[in-house]
């Protein structure tokens, strides 16, 4: 079933436009051939104008499969890149990282923004059953599986004491927790669904997102004595955590009312508002060394729920926000190790539906716990399968942090991951079509449409 | 200052553009040239004040070659259309004719004082030199044109003309651009091509691109995804462009002609990419300022005066060939041709493609002549103009600008 959203054109409308992107990608490659030699970091430009543009066509091509928008742009990138046509390379991909900062702001300005306290408040109850259910029964039930299977499967296991083992373990349960909330903003912008099951995802993925950093510095915390018996239990990054957390909330709340009075007082120029804080803010948030997802999301957060700028701030994010998605996510599909993947993947893929099979009877034990409507209780799980960045983030922090066995642990991680990254919102989206949230309103379309207002 | 910092000037400036656009302003705050934001970036720039340090700007190619490309789409897209209205064929050919005396001129005073200067270029670097300032020097800017147009509400002949003039004359420096960029091919090309293939090759391949995207947006398309596809083809042109060594500015001319040739929602296209010009633009030009830089006074000063003479010579004598094969301009006056002395965005960003292209004498060079050249346009084409509208009865009384567009 497609997004009703989604523009509707006939069988020779999509053979033409896979012709077109067949073309352009020939184009790409043929310079390349041409040219082989790059001009400082020129090339990127192109880069990133091609996963744009291949990106928007892969999702349009793949639109009357049911599979969502972002899976388009995860193949666009991941056919794209540096281990398939290698358009797109390994420095080019890295070079990216400014989109990406802009993106996630973006993200988690939307997601704040989308988060209506009223309609948060009828939910809580779900959504503190559900942060109980999935992070204490999800992290121990995936730190079990991990535990029981990780001498048969993982070889850098073997060697392990019991007690460090059980550290792994936990790690990996730690890190199971983690969900994509660009993958949920990503669905819900494009399905432009609303309902309980949509509201309810965005709520809990972007709450967790705190509930995660908090557990995983903490699971660290007991990792560690397990993995060197020299080191003791200490709770100092907890503090530091706490300090980051917090200002994170003041700096987001200051930023969240400063858009408010900005949106009541002058509303112009919102694009160029929206780059300066996903440029500047991004730095500043960075030189605090605050959370920027955390910020962000409570600045969009006050702007909804303080003042009555919400929605129109929204429009204004998704005007701007589609075409940076496309090029994170494209980037994120180029970004995905596919010779790891290769080798780690039968692994990674029993590990990841280990994981999808926990959060399933997770969503349903934790609906059945809250009293949950039947729609959540049967597809509540399906948003929370995603993962992505944060995931990948923490897998790094992990990997730095116990060298003994880091590397070949992110490597797992980032197989796992990239399994979740493109089977997670699938998932979601066929959950949302399934339910009725997805909208049936058609989108602004070309060239029907009204000429946009200066922003 | 930093790169973010730099950044958020950019986007500040940008900004400005935008309220410009959003209030109409355009017709009546700033200079046409836009030439002030030159200035400012030259002041702040490494080369005065230092306040953007080199790598700074170094570092800001990539924008600057978006910048460029995105600003020459937009003018390909614009190519030859007045207002809402195509121009006469005849203007088209007027306007092509101007160019070429002009950029001739300039070409041909500049080869001479640049051999009389013993400058040490090599042969090749003369050409360069004398075509690249040829070719910068060629255009009337169109937002004088219609700044002067706009301001005093003047209609007419000889308004129509001269601004269907302004917006169709800048085929020939960008062709003349693309056969200077293959004098000099990029290094590492597989498949070397002879001179003459080059610049047929950046019209194919900038054409091909358009054509490419207007067929992808011949059906109906949501908006976000619409802008996806012009920014991805504009990228993809860019990026191809500096790869290959060809001109940016003219592939994604020809892009955005074939563009407006090929879409049948040309209108609509217009209407959602010329608002992004001005904000695109300013920025640009700071940029621009921030790479000028003077050093070789003594020999700049003659060249830059040698320029401004054969420019001023050739509008002078294109008005006259204006007059004699369109009578009802006569009215504007023997020196109708000064009106057209603005020079503007497309003359600093061929002297920026040049800087960047070209790096040293014979680039830092067009792009500081260009770059002045606006400057002297700015003081003498629109009150020229202004004249010359009155003279002919186009506009009825000099109003304050406030009141003529009340």
């Amino acid at each position: 079933m497609s997004s009703a959203a989604t523009t509707h054109r006939g069988a020779a409308g999509y053979l033409l436009h896979a012709a077109l992107l067949v073309a352009f990608g020939g184009l790409v490659l043929g310079v390349t051939r041409v040219a082989p030699e790059t001009h400082g970091s020129l090339w990127t430009i192109a880069a990133i104008g091609f996963l744009l543009l291949a990106g928007t066509l892969m999702s349009e091509l793949l639109a009357p499969l049911g599979l969502p928008h972002l899976t388009g742009y995860l193949l666009a990138g991941i056919v794209s890149g540096p281990y398939v046509l290698r358009l797109v390379d390994e420095h080019t991909v890295k070079t990216l990282s400014p989109v990406n900062t802009l993106a996630l702001s973006l993200i988690a300005l939307a997601g704040g923004a989308e988060l209506d306290l009223a309609t948060v408040r009828k939910g809580v109850r779900s959504l503190a059953w559900a942060t109980v259910v999935h992070c204490v029964f999800v992290l121990v039930a995936v730190t079990g599986i991990f535990f029981a299977a990780a001498r048969f499967l993982l070889p850098f296991t073997r060697s392990l004491a019991p007690a460090a083992l059980l550290a792994v373990s936990l790690l990996w349960g730690a890190l199971s927790v983690t969900r994509s909330p660009s993958a949920t903003l990503g669905i819900l912008s494009q399905t432009r669904a609303s309902g309980p099951l949509a509201t309810f995802t965005l709520a809990f993925v972007m709450t967790s997102d705190i509930v995660v950093v908090v557990l995983l510095s903490l699971v660290m915390s007991i990792a560690r004595p397990l993995v060197e018996p020299s080191a003791t239990f200490a709770l100092d990054s907890l503090q530091t955590l706490g300090h980051n957390l917090f200002g994170s909330v003041a700096l987001g709340t200051t930023l969240g009312l400063v858009i408010a009075a900005y949106l009541l007082l002058v509303e112009r120029q919102m694009l160029v508002v929206l780059l300066v804080l996903g440029f500047g803010v991004s730095t500043v948030v960075e030189y605090l060394k605050f959370d920027s997802l955390l910020t962000f999301m409570v600045a969009g957060f006050i702007v909804r729920n303080l003042s009555s700028q919400g929605h129109k701030f929204l429009r204004y994010i998704e005007q701007t926000g589609t075409v940076v998605y496309v090029i994170f996510f494209a980037t994120a599909g180029a970004d995905l190790n596919v010779p790891l993947l290769r080798t780690l993947g039968p692994v990674a893929l029993i590990l990841a539906s280990s994981r999808t099979a926990v959060t399933w009877i997770g969503g349903r034990l934790a609906g059945r716990l809250a009293g949950d409507p039947p729609v959540l209780r049967k597809w509540a799980w399906s948003g929370l399968v995603s993962q992505a960045g944060l995931a990948l983030g923490l897998s790094a922090i992990i990997a730095r942090e116990f060298p003994s066995f880091g590397v070949q642990f992110r490597a797992l991680a980032i197989a796992a991951v990239a399994i979740n990254e493109m089977v997670g919102p699938i998932l979601f989206k066929l959950a949302l079509d399934r339910s009725g949230e997805t909208s049936r309103v058609q989108a602004p379309s070309f060239p029907s449409m009204i000429p946009p207002p200066p922003t | 200052m930093s790169a973010v910092l730099l950044l958020m000037g950019l986007l500040v400036l940008s900004y400005l553009g935008n309220l410009l656009v959003a209030r109409r302003a355009a017709s009546g705050m700033g200079l046409p040239s836009g030439v002030e934001y030159v200035a400012l970036g030259f002041v702040l720039g490494p080369h005065a004040l230092a306040l953007v340090g080199a790598d700074s700007v170094q570092s800001f190619e990539p924008i600057v070659q978006v910048a460029l490309g995105w600003l020459s789409f937009a003018r390909g897209l614009d190519f030859g259309i007045a207002g809402e209205r195509r121009v006469r064929g005849s203007s088209l050919a007027l306007a092509t004719l101007g160019s070429i005396i002009t950029a001739g001129a300039v070409a041909s005073a500049t080869w001479f004082v640049v051999g009389r200067l013993h400058t040490g270029l090599t042969g090749t670097d003369r050409v360069l030199l004398a075509g690249g300032l040829g070719a910068a020097c060629s255009e009337t800017t169109r937002h004088a044109v219609r700044w002067v147009v706009d301001r005093h509400g003047a209609e007419g002949p000889l308004a129509n003309r001269m601004n269907e003039i302004a917006h169709a004359d800048a085929a020939f420096p960008l062709l003349v651009l693309a056969v200077l960029f293959a004098m000099d091919p990029a290094r590492g090309i597989a498949t070397p091509m002879p001179l003459r293939d080059w610049p047929i090759a950046t019209i194919v391949l900038g054409s091909a691109i358009g054509a490419g995207a207007a067929l992808l947006l011949r059906g109906e398309m949501e908006l976000e995804d619409t802008w996806a596809v012009l920014f991805g083809v504009s990228l993809i042109a860019v990026g191809m462009a500096t790869r290959l060594g060809v001109p940016t500015l003219t592939l994604c001319f020809f892009m955005g002609i074939a563009m407006s040739v090929a879409s049948r929602h040309r209108k609509e296209l217009r209407e959602i990419v010329m608002p992004t010009e001005r904000p695109v633009l300013l920025p640009a030009l700071l940029l621009a300022g921030a790479r000028i830089e003077f050093h070789a006074a003594a020999t700049l000063a003659w060249i830059a005066a040698a320029t401004i003479a054969a420019r001023v010579v050739a509008k002078v004598v294109f008005g006259w060939t204006l007059a004699i094969a369109s009578p009802s301009v006569r009215k504007g006056g023997p020196l109708l041709g000064l009106s057209l002395m603005s020079s503007g965005a497309l003359s600093i960003s061929i002297g920026l493609a040049f800087a960047l292209r070209f790096p040293g004498a014979v680039g830092d060079t067009v792009l500081a002549v260009a770059a002045v050249l606006a400057t002297v346009g700015e003081f003498v084409g629109p009150g020229r103009l202004r004249r010359a509208l009155t003279g002919a009865g186009e506009i009825k009384d000099l109003q304050a600008p406030g009141e003529a567009t009340a």
